[in-house]
């Protein structure tokens, strides 16, 4: 059976419908963040909020045309190694809850997060080059150096370019006001 | 943070060594027997430590940074400048053509 074509759009859309916490990692955000390379597949790392995990049930089901019937995901089935991956008719969704170099998951990541302006109006929540480079440093996989140069040369061209921008004008303080004595000059 | 781009190397890496250590500053600062302040400093960018010191703390969370001298490449960097330089969008709109269409660059 062929893989159905990955579109990143749908599942994102899935999960913005139905509310979901959530940052994009992996392979995706790299490209978001200016990598070259190609994926086929949408990472996420969720929050462990159970409200959340009950409305990441409810996306998954819409993707996986499950009969309005949400999947159940659990803490439990976030935690485990290797990571939850849902074949979806949109291509795979995997669901991370602590990601190599991310011990907090979802709350280490979504400081330095930001959202994303996409097609069809989405917006997701994509994490920072910082974090994806400590991502895959963590994982320690030798065909990753490549990946983890460029994320490190994005960091550095992010800061160039920070710098670069113009600084917002600094509003001139309003002129103090002379305190009155209340006692009136006399000739 | 406010990293400067002429800290920024430094910045990045010791935040990353410290907390894929799962350390905080302060744990850092007792296993390093550094300022907890200037660990700070280093991380957000205000001040560069110099590659001495750099190295040292990199070690007191359990990693090494070698130093080796290879030939500069400019020619990948040129390419990630001008892909950088695109919008996340079109970033994305990008690789999904490529996908589409294997082989084409």
């Amino acid at each position: 059976m062929s893989k159905p074509p990955f579109d990143p759009y749908a599942i994102l859309g899935a999960l913005e419908r139905n509310y979901v916490d959530y940052v994009v990692i992996g392979g995706l955000a790299c490209v978001l963040r200016g990598t070259d390379e190609i994926t086929t597949g949408l990472d996420i790392c969720t929050s462990f909020n159970a409200d959340n995990l009950a409305r990441l049930g409810q996306a998954v089901a819409e993707l996986k045309r499950s009969g309005g019937r949400a999947v159940e995901i659990t803490d439990d089935t976030i935690s485990r190694e290797p990571p939850l991956a849902v074949s979806t008719s949109a291509g795979e969704l995997k669901i991370v809850g602590t990601p190599a170099g991310a011990p907090r998951g979802f709350v280490d990541l979504r400081r330095a997060a930001t959202k994303e302006h996409l097609a069809h109006g989405l917006r997701p929540l994509v994490a920072s080059a910082a974090d994806l480079a400590r991502m895959v440093a963590a994982l320690d996989r030798a065909d990753d150096l490549p990946r983890l140069t460029e994320l490190r040369r994005i960091v550095e061209l992010e800061v160039d370019r920070e710098h670069a921008l113009p600084q917002p004008p600094v509003a001139p303080a309003p002129p103090r006001r002379r305190q009155q004595s209340g006692r009136k000059l006399t000739r | 943070m406010v990293v400067r781009p002429s800290t920024v190397k430094s910045a990045v890496i010791l935040r990353e060594a410290r907390l894929r250590a799962g350390l905080s500053q302060v744990e850092l600062a007792e296993r390093s027997g550094k300022d907890r302040v200037q660990i700070g400093r280093y991380e957000a960018g205000a001040v560069a430590p110099s590659l001495d010191t750099l190295i040292d703390l990199i070690r007191a969370c359990g990693f090494d940074l070698p130093l080796d001298l290879k030939p500069l490449e400019a020619a990948p960097d040129k390419q990630l400048t001008s892909l950088w330089q695109l919008s996340p969008d079109a970033r994305l709109e990008r690789m999904l053509r490529r996908v589409d269409t294997p082989g084409s660059s």
